[in-house]
């Protein structure tokens, strides 16, 4: 029988039967099949139109302590075979790792309502209306110019392990992404994410992006020092992915993460909560199941300042004596969809109580010192305010934050009330974030 | 498989299309991670797809597969010409795609030891010795080294090529690339850390001739004592030299990226941003007469090598600042046809599911008349960064910092203390018209560029000899 003969859906648990025919303890197998849309503009016009068409095979096998990955995209009997065959020598010759924690035994029982996502269009009308009305949200609100992305996608998981996993997990979603120009210097973004087109408001994102933009207008150099800032949802977003990514147990163990040998300590303000949480239907980083088919659950990382848990998948529960928090990623355990508990006052209020500092729209570029001490530095870019007296007072630019993350989690006085989703470019991970305002924020700016 | 790359390109005549590219690539990787001693798994990863490219009524559409059967392909170029042509209804300026030297060539880089000749043991062996030898040189100054990660890539690309216009390329080139990230650690002094690449063109003689466990070994040591011994920095106005890698990265930050074209054009806006050069550029002072800056994908053994790019126009090396004046853009196809220029071959793509876009290849500020000895001899009181951690630079490509990881104070012409996390905040034209002298030697690194949306991390080399700046601000961390 040709594998192309057998349902794509059936494929991993034909791999993971040859994988135990081979000898091997584990296996698991994930097929997924995406189609995926994306336009990109630039300039008011479409620069791009790009479709990806992907059917890929990801194998795990263990033997015991041996352990070995694989991945294959071209799905025919001969090549699944070959792979299996291969992935189980590979990993018999691979030396043993520190330690052996079989695959998760299932069967589990999933949330329905997270298995399968809306329906999203990609048919090219459709999606290059979306990018002119975004374009047209911008140029109404005083930008020259727009340029972004638009995302468009589906995708299906079909994941077997020797845990008795038999499952599969649609994804769907929609994302835009506006940057406005009103000047080389005066720009604005603003991002746009949802699981149904009715949820998604191209124009509305073009007209924050371009409102941003148009206050940005004639910035003056910043200062550098330490100031009260108040940074908004896209830059707290990505700071938030780097608390929430550096929270994988692997990258601790690896010496990549600022928060080694602190659960149970207080690493952020008691203002501060950041939850993992897949199971929210509706929201992109919604997943039943992780790569190990163990079922997905909601933690706080951290919960009012206080480490709570680390990610893990059943490799790294083992060596660090827990539970898998049911975050596979089949080698490094990773969060799903990150999610801060909001604060209680509005954005103006927050602004009202800064006497002098600064609002920080966006940045990008975060590169650190050192991962272990969380010395790091990024870079705002778009609209960038100073506030005087509890009011918007200038448009500045050219600063850089140059401080740790840690102090900065330490250093949260407030957050809003209101939140935003925030995934692009520069932010992986769905995040819902309120404003946040931080205290004695170390900037720092070019000195010649 | 090939006839499929036919089929695309002679389906796309069929369509009306202005021009056609297809590309058929196979990556197929093979890889070993280890984590503080432990392999914590290997792997191998086999990538093969068609992308195709098309251009309908002045407007791009690009889709790929890796479902390498005719109906498949014909579907994935159905869609990208319906989604270009959808796409045009709506654009003002019409893309068009330029001139260039389209080549018919066979490039193939040929292993002295082939991959295949090298089991895992063998790959195991020399990470396991690479780790003892770290542990061992940290010993040596009473300090841990808690956290070991290390990675060992072989992989080999091929692909084939085929315009419209008459390119046909195929291509084979194996690399050899590594990722090491260290953590040496002592109670009373805290954590340092260091990560570096190693990459080339080439079979598996590179890794042995790379030896690693001799690396690994002074890497360690250095960070241990940058651990033990480093001081504050002196701050303010002072003389300093750059080692070949921070020059690397500077050249690839400060000159690579404001040179890309397609970035002057602002197709890169809402992602890696613009640059602060613009269309009429060419000729602008931004340095001093001593700064030289050429990009170069044709340098043998090199992590970004080609010979042709994804549009099948011929390499060649290109010098970005001459004289410290913008001589040269980095172009494909379609930038060269907005600027009236032939395209100088940067058109690259990571794999066959992602567009071909402006990328460099190996950048590097080119080598100048100096000993290192003389570029030292007449500091009075300066700083020397040999290396680095944090770095960043804005979307025009104007402000950057650079963080010193293994640096010393100098004291008249000579090496003294070393000395933590000097910092160097300064814009591109600040940076360059400090330079007054450059180094003979020449050192490359590896790197993966990141750009493009989806993202590519694309393999680089970046380098540079030493060289000196006069009376630059120095900060600390």
């Amino acid at each position: 029988m040709a594998a192309h003969k057998i349902k794509l859906e059936e494929i991993p648990s034909y791999v993971v039967d040859l994988g135990k025919r081979e000898g091997a303890t584990d296996v698991s197998a994930a097929l997924t099949e995406s189609r995926r849309v994306m336009i990109r503009f630039s300039n008011n016009e479409i620069t791009v139109s790009k479709l990806f068409l992907d059917i890929m095979l990801d194998i795990f096998v263990m033997v015991e302590k041996h352990r070995a990955v694989t991945s294959i995209s071209t799905i025919s009997r001969r090549s699944i075979e070959k792979a299996v065959k291969n992935v189980v020598r590979i990993a018999k010759a691979t030396p043993p790792a520190d330690v052996y924690a079989p695959l998760p035994q299932g069967p589990f029982i999933y949330d329905p309502n997270l298995l399968k996502a809306p329906k999203v269009p990609l048919d090219p009308d459709t999606l290059t209306a979306y990018v002119e009305s975004a374009i047209k949200g911008a140029l109404e609100k005083g930008a020259e110019r727009a340029a972004g992305t638009l995302n468009a996608y589906r995708s299906r998981m079909h994941l077997a392990t020797s845990g008795d996993v038999h499952a599969s997990q649609e994804k769907s979603g929609l994302e835009i992404s506006v940057r406005a120009f009103v000047s080389e210097f005066a720009t604005g973004h603003a991002v746009s994410i949802a699981s149904k087109p009715e949820d998604l408001n191209p124009e509305e994102t073009g007209m924050r992006a371009g409102e941003i933009a148009r206050a940005a207008a004639n910035p003056k150099p910043g200062e550098s020092g330490r100031y009260m800032a108040l940074l908004g949802p896209m830059v707290f977003a990505d700071f938030v992915n780097q608390v929430g990514s550096l929270s994988s147990a692997f990258l601790v163990d690896a010496g990549q993460s600022f928060l080694i040998d602190k659960i149970g300590l207080e690493v952020a303000s008691k203002k501060f909560t950041l939850i993992d949480d897949p199971t929210l239907a509706g929201t992109l980083g919604a997943r039943a199941f992780d790569d190990e088919g163990v079922p997905t659950r909601r933690k706080s990382i951290i919960e009012q300042g206080v480490l709570k848990t680390y990610l893990h998948n059943s490799l790294t529960a083992k060596k660090f004596g827990v539970e898998t928090t049911g975050n596979a990623g089949i080698i490094v355990p990773h969060p799903w969809n990150l999610i801060v508990e909001p604060g209680s006052k509005s954005v103006d209020k927050l602004i009202a109580e800064v006497d002098e500092g600064i609002y920080v729209t966006n940045d990008w570029y975060l590169r650190y010192q050192n991962y272990r001490t969380g010395d790091f530095s990024t870079i705002p870019r778009d609209g960038m305010f100073q506030i005087k007296r509890g009011e918007i007072a200038a448009s500045i630019r050219e600063l850089r934050i140059s401080d740790n993350m840690l102090r900065i989690l330490q250093n949260i006085i407030d957050l809003s009330i209101s939140r935003m989703w925030i995934k692009w470019w520069e932010v992986e991970i769905p995040t819902l974030t309120p404003y946040a305002l931080i205290s004695e924020l170390n900037f720092t700016k070019s000195r010649m | 498989m090939e006839s499929l790359v036919e089929f695309a390109i002679d389906s796309a005549g069929n369509m009306g299309v202005e021009y056609a590219e297809a590309r058929l690539q196979m990556d197929f990787r093979e890889s070993i991670i280890m984590k503080n001693g432990i392999l914590e798994a290997s792997a191998f990863e086999e990538q093969r797809g068609l992308g195709v490219r098309v251009l309908v009524d002045g407007s791009l559409g690009f889709a790929s597969t890796n479902v390498l059967r005719r109906r498949n392909v014909e579907e994935a170029l159905r869609k990208a010409f319906n989604m270009a042509k959808s796409a045009s209804k709506v654009m003002r300026r019409k893309i068009a795609m330029g001139k260039g030297d389209l080549g018919s060539d066979r490039v193939e880089v040929k292993p002295r030891v082939n991959f295949l000749n090298v089991d895992l043991d063998s790959r195991v062996s020399l990470l396991r010795e690479a780790d003892e030898q770290a542990i061992a040189a940290a010993s040596l100054r009473d300090v841990k080294v808690p956290a070991r990660m290390v990675s060992l890539d072989t992989w080999i690309t091929e692909k084939f090529i085929m315009t419209s216009d008459g390119a046909n390329i195929r291509s084979v080139i194996p690399r050899v690339a590594l990722f090491a990230f260290l953590t040496v650690f002592h109670p009373q002094k805290g954590p340092v850390q260091r990560y570096f690449n190693l990459g080339e063109t080439g079979g598996w003689e590179v890794a042995e001739r790379w030896n690693l466990p001799k690396l690994f070994y002074e890497e360690t040591y250095a960070l241990s004592n940058i651990l033990l011994e480093a001081v504050k920095p002196p701050e303010g106005e002072m003389d300093v030299v750059l080692g070949p890698e921070v020059v690397g990265i500077v050249s690839h930050e400060s000159c690579g990226h404001p040179s890309e074209a397609d970035r002057i054009l602002g197709r890169e806006a809402a992602q890696a941003g613009e640059t602060f050069l613009k269309l009429d550029s060419i000729g602008l002072r931004v340095g001093s007469p001593k700064v030289n800056v050429a990009d170069d994908p044709t340098l043998k053994g090199s992590f970004g090598f080609y010979l042709y790019d994804e549009e099948g126009v011929k390499a060649r090396r290109r010098i970005l600042i001459k004289e410290g004046v913008v001589n040269e853009f980095l172009h494909n196809r379609e930038t060269a046809s907005v600027f009236g220029v032939e395209s100088n071959g940067a058109s690259r793509s990571v794999a066959y599911n992602r567009e071909p876009i402006v990328r460099m290849a190996n950048t590097f500020f080119m080598p100048g008349d100096y000993s290192k000895e003389e570029l030292f001899e007449d500091i009075k009181e300066g700083i020397y960064i040999k290396n680095f951690m944090e770095w960043n630079i804005d979307d025009r490509r104007f402000n950057q910092r650079y963080v010193g990881l293994e640096a010393y104070k100098i004291e008249n012409g000579e090496l003294k203390s070393l000395v933590r996390n000097p910092v160097l905040e300064i814009t591109t034209v600040g940076l360059w018209s400090a330079v007054d002298a450059a180094g003979k030697d020449l050192e490359f690194q590896a790197a993966y560029c990141g750009k493009g949306d989806p993202m590519q991390g694309i393999p680089v080399w970046t380098g540079g000899p030493h060289i000196r700046l006069r009376r630059v601000k120095i900060g600390s961390a």
